[in-house]
C-alpha cells in the first residue's frame, strides 16, 4: 500500500501525518501512545478500502504546537481546522483511548462534520464506581499489565524490559525522550480532570453520527462500563468487544479492530448522507 | 557564613514491614494524631532550641500527602516560630508556588510571617516536588510557567504600589494590594531550592537569588551543580556570594565515629529506604527534555540507591562521626562546593528525641565554632 508521511501546517502548527489508500476520508485519532507516529497494521488493513489519515496529535513526536494546546477543546478545533486544511467536508473519524475522546467531543460538537464515529476504548467520561486507570506514573512493567492483555505482545514486552533495565542500562535518550514528550502533551489535556470533560456527557445526545463503541474485553484501564454509559447516551449506538484484548486494540489486535471498524464504516458509507469533499 | 538548622518533622513511625511510596499514596491510617501531637511539640522545640545554640537560622519546607515531611503548611511553623524565637532567620524554602491560586495568599502569608518575626524571614519559593502535583492534581506540563509567573505577582505584590492589575497567562487579579507590606525592603531575601533543573539555577542567576541544593545526591551531583551555578552567574557578568549558595546536607556528631555510625545507622536507613521512596516521582512535563536527561544520569546517585555506610561516606550522602571527622569532612566539603549557607538536617527519619539533642549540642558547641573560625561569620550569641 502506497503510503505518504508528510508535513502539514495546520493554522501555524507544524504537523505530522501519514495518509495512505483510496476511498471515503477516514480520520485516526491515536491514543496516549502514540501509535500514529509510524504506519500501524491497523492502518494497512483499513487503507484497502478508505483514505487513512493519521495525523500526529501537537505535542506528540512529529508534531509541534503543545503551546497552543490547553484543553481538549482546543484540540478538537485542531482536528476541526485540519479537516477544513485537507478540503474534507465529513469524514470517518475513528479513535482509541485519548483520541477516542477528541472523536466523541467533535461528534458532539460538530455533528455535521463526522460521517460516522468509531469510538476505541474511549476516554472523556468519568464514572465513580468505574473509575479510569492510573497511567501517568506508572512504572512501565505494570503500565503494560494495564494496557495489555498479552504479556509477550512486543510492546508489553518491550515496557517489561525497560522496568527493568538498571540505573547502568537505562532506555536510550531519544526513546526516553520520545515517551516524556508523549505523555506531557496526554498530561496537558488529561491530568485534571483526569481523562474526562464533565460537560461532554450531557451533550452527547447532539451526536448524529452512526457510532461503534468497540471495546477490548480484558480492557483494565477503561473499564466496559464507559463504553455501557456511551451506548445510553448516543442514539442508535453499537457495542463490539474484542476477545482476549486489553485497553488498546488497535495495538494489541490490528487486524480484529481493523475488521470491526470496516465492517462497521460499510454500513454507513458518508455518501448515503451527502458528500465528503468541502 | 552562615549556620542553619534544617527540620523536615518526618512521621517516624511507619510500620516495619510497609514497603511502599512513602508519597501520595501512602495510606494515611498511618498517621496517628495522639502520636503526631507529640511529634509536632518535639520538633517545634528542636526547632526553638536551634536559637539558643546560636544556629543563624532555622529552616522548615513544604510537602503534602506524604510520611517524609509533616509540613503541608510551613508557613503555620513558621509564624509560630516567630513568635517562640527572636534572633533566628525564619527561612521557609518554600512555599510550592504554582499550589497555591490565587499565589498572593503566599505573598500576604510571609508578609504576615516578616512583620510579625521583626524582618528574620528568609521567602522559599520552590516549583515544589513532583509528588506535590499528584496530591494536588495541579497540571504538571505548567509547573515552570506557573512558578515563574507566580513568582512575579508575588514579587509585584510586595515592591508595587497597590492596588494594581495583574494581567498574566495562568494568574488574573483585578485589585492586587496585599495588606500587610513586608517588613524587610524591598522585600524579603528570596532563596529558590533545586534538584540540578538547569532552568532553576539560570533563574537564581538572573535574579541573584540564592540557590539551595536540594540534597540526598552523591557529592559529585552537589558539585556539578554549584559549579554550573557559578557558571550561570559568571555568564549574567558577575561572581556570586558565597551565601549565594547553599549546602543541605544530614548530619551526625557523636563522641567517637564508630559510636556516631552505631547511633546513627538505623535511623538513615529508615529515611533513605522508607522516607525518600517515592520522592523522585516526576510527572509528565515536569521539567524539560534537557533537565529529564541530566537528572536520570544522577538518579544512580540518589540516597534511595544507597546500601552500606561505605557507599554513604563515600558519596558524601550524610556526613556522620566523631567531632574531628565531622569538621574535616564539612571543610572539605564547604572548601570544594564554595557554599555560604550551610543547612545542617540533624534529625532525620527515626532519629529520637534524645540524640537529636546531643547531635544538635556537638555540633553547635564543637563543630559550628571550628567552621565559624575557618570560614568566617559571625559567632551567635550562643547560650
Amino acid at each position: 500500500m502506497g503510503t505518504t508521511q508528510q508535513k502539514l501546517n495546520v493554522r501555524g502548527i507544524e504537523i505530522g501525518v501519514h495518509r495512505g489508500g483510496s476511498g471515503e476520508p477516514l480520520l485516526y485519532l491515536h491514543s496516549a501512545s502514540a501509535e500514529s507516529t509510524a504506519w500501524n497494521p491497523a492502518f494497512e488493513a483499513l487503507a484497502v478500502e478508505y483514505d487513512v489519515i493519521a495525523p500526529i496529535h501537537p505535542g506528540f513526536p512529529g508534531s509541534g504546537g503543545l503551546e497552543r494546546i490547553h484543553d481538549i477543546g482546543d484540540l478538537v478545533l485542531h482536528y476541526v481546522d485540519l479537516l477544513d486544511r485537507l478540503g474534507l467536508r465529513r469524514a470517518h473519524v475513528v479513535g482509541s483511548s485519548l483520541g477516542g475522546w477528541i472523536a466523541a467531543e467533535l461528534a458532539s460538537l460538530y455533528p455535521e462534520r463526522v460521517g460516522s464515529a468509531v469510538l476505541a476504548a474511549a476516554a472523556g467520561l468519568w464514572l465513580d464506581e468505574a473509575p479510569m486507570a492510573e497511567v501517568f506514573g506508572v512504572p512501565p512493567g505494570q503500565l503494560a499489565e494495564r494496557l495489555f492483555h498479552d504479556q509477550r505482545h512486543p510492546m508489553a514486552q518491550m515496557l517489561h524490559a525497560a522496568g527493568e533495565s538498571s540505573w547502568d542500562t537505562p532506555p536510550p535518550d531519544d526513546v526516553l525522550l520520545a515517551f516524556h514528550q508523549s505523555t506531557e502533551a496526554t498530561a496537558r489535556v488529561a491530568w485534571n480532570p483526569y481523562f474526562h470533560d464533565p460537560s461532554l456527557e450531557g451533550r452527547l445526545d447532539r451526536v448524529r453520527a452512526p457510532t461503534l463503541l468497540l471495546w477490548g474485553a480484558e480492557d483494565r484501564v477503561l473499564p466496559l462500563a464507559h463504553a455501557e454509559r456511551y451506548r445510553e447516551r448516543i442514539a442508535g449506538a453499537v457495542l463490539r468487544t474484542i476477545p482476549a484484548c486489553g485497553h488498546l486494540p488497535v495495538i494489541e489486535k490490528p487486524e480484529q479492530f481493523a475488521g470491526e471498524v470496516a465492517t462497521f464504516l460499510r454500513r454507513h458509507p458518508l455518501a448515503s448522507s451527502g458528500s465528503a469533499a468541502a | 557564613m552562615k549556620f542553619f538548622f534544617f527540620h523536615l518533622m518526618p512521621w517516624p513511625h511507619l510500620p516495619h514491614d510497609y514497603e511502599g511510596s512513602a508519597w501520595i499514596t501512602c495510606p494515611n491510617a498511618n498517621y496517628d494524631p495522639q502520636k503526631g501531637h507529640g511529634l509536632y511539640n518535639r520538633y517545634l522545640d528542636e526547632l526553638v532550641y536551634a536559637e539558643e545554640l546560636g544556629f543563624d537560622g532555622v529552616v522548615v519546607n513544604e510537602h503534602h500527602a506524604n510520611a517524609y515531611g509533616n509540613m503541608p503548611s510551613p508557613n503555620l511553623i513558621a509564624s509560630i516560630l516567630a513568635r517562640q524565637t527572636s534572633r533566628v532567620r525564619i527561612a521557609v524554602v518554600g512555599n510550592a508556588l504554582p499550589l497555591y491560586d490565587p499565589p498572593t495568599r503566599v505573598a500576604e502569608e510571609f508578609a504576615m510571617i516578616d512583620v510579625i518575626s521583626g524582618g528574620r524571614l528568609i521567602a522559599g519559593m520552590v516549583v515544589g516536588g513532583g509528588p506535590e502535583y499528584y496530591a494536588n492534581s495541579i497540571n504538571p506540563t505548567y509547573a515552570r510557567e506557573k512558578f515563574y509567573e507566580a513568582h512575579d505577582l508575588i514579587v509585584q505584590a510586595w515592591t508595587r504600589p497597590g492596588p494594581f492589575t495583574f494581567s498574566g497567562k495562568h494568574y488574573r487579579m483585578r485589585y492586587v494590594n496585599p495588606w500587610p507590606r513586608p517588613l524587610q525592603q524591598p522585600h524579603p531575601p528570596i532563596w529558590i531550592p533545586g534538584a540540578g533543573s538547569l532552568e532553576t539555577m539560570e533563574f537564581c542567576a538572573r535574579r541573584h537569588y540564592a540557590y539551595m541544593g536540594i540534597p540526598y545526591f552523591h557529592k559529585r551531583v552537589f558539585q556539578r551543580n554549584f559549579d554550573f551555578m557559578r557558571e550561570a552567574c559568571e555568564k549574567e557578568g558577575y561572581t556570586p556570594d558565597p551565601e549565594q549558595l547553599g549546602w543541605l546536607t544530614p548530619v551526625y556528631v557523636a563522641e567517637t565515629d564508630e559510636q556516631a555510625w552505631k547511633e546513627y545507622e538505623p535511623h538513615l536507613f529508615y529515611f533513605a529506604h522508607k522516607l525518600l521512596a517515592g520522592i523522585e516521582t516526576a510527572p509528565p512535563g515536569y521539567t524539560s527534555a534537557k533537565s529529564i536527561l541530566r537528572i536520570a544520569q544522577s538518579r544512580g546517585d540518589f540516597m534511595i540507591n544507597v546500601q552500606t555506610r561505605r557507599e554513604v561516606e563515600d558519596g558524601g550522602y550524610a556526613i556522620v562521626g566523631s567531632v574531628e571527622t565531622v569538621r574535616e569532612k564539612m571543610s572539605e566539603a564547604i572548601e570544594s562546593f564554595g557554599v555560604g549557607n550551610v543547612l545542617a538536617l540533624l534529625q532525620l527519619g527515626t532519629l529520637p528525641a534524645d540524640l537529636t539533642r546531643k547531635n544538635m549540642e556537638l555540633y553547635a558547641r564543637e563543630v559550628l565554632p571550628y567552621l565559624r573560625r575557618r570560614f568566617g561569620g559571625a559567632t551567635a550569641d550562643a547560650a
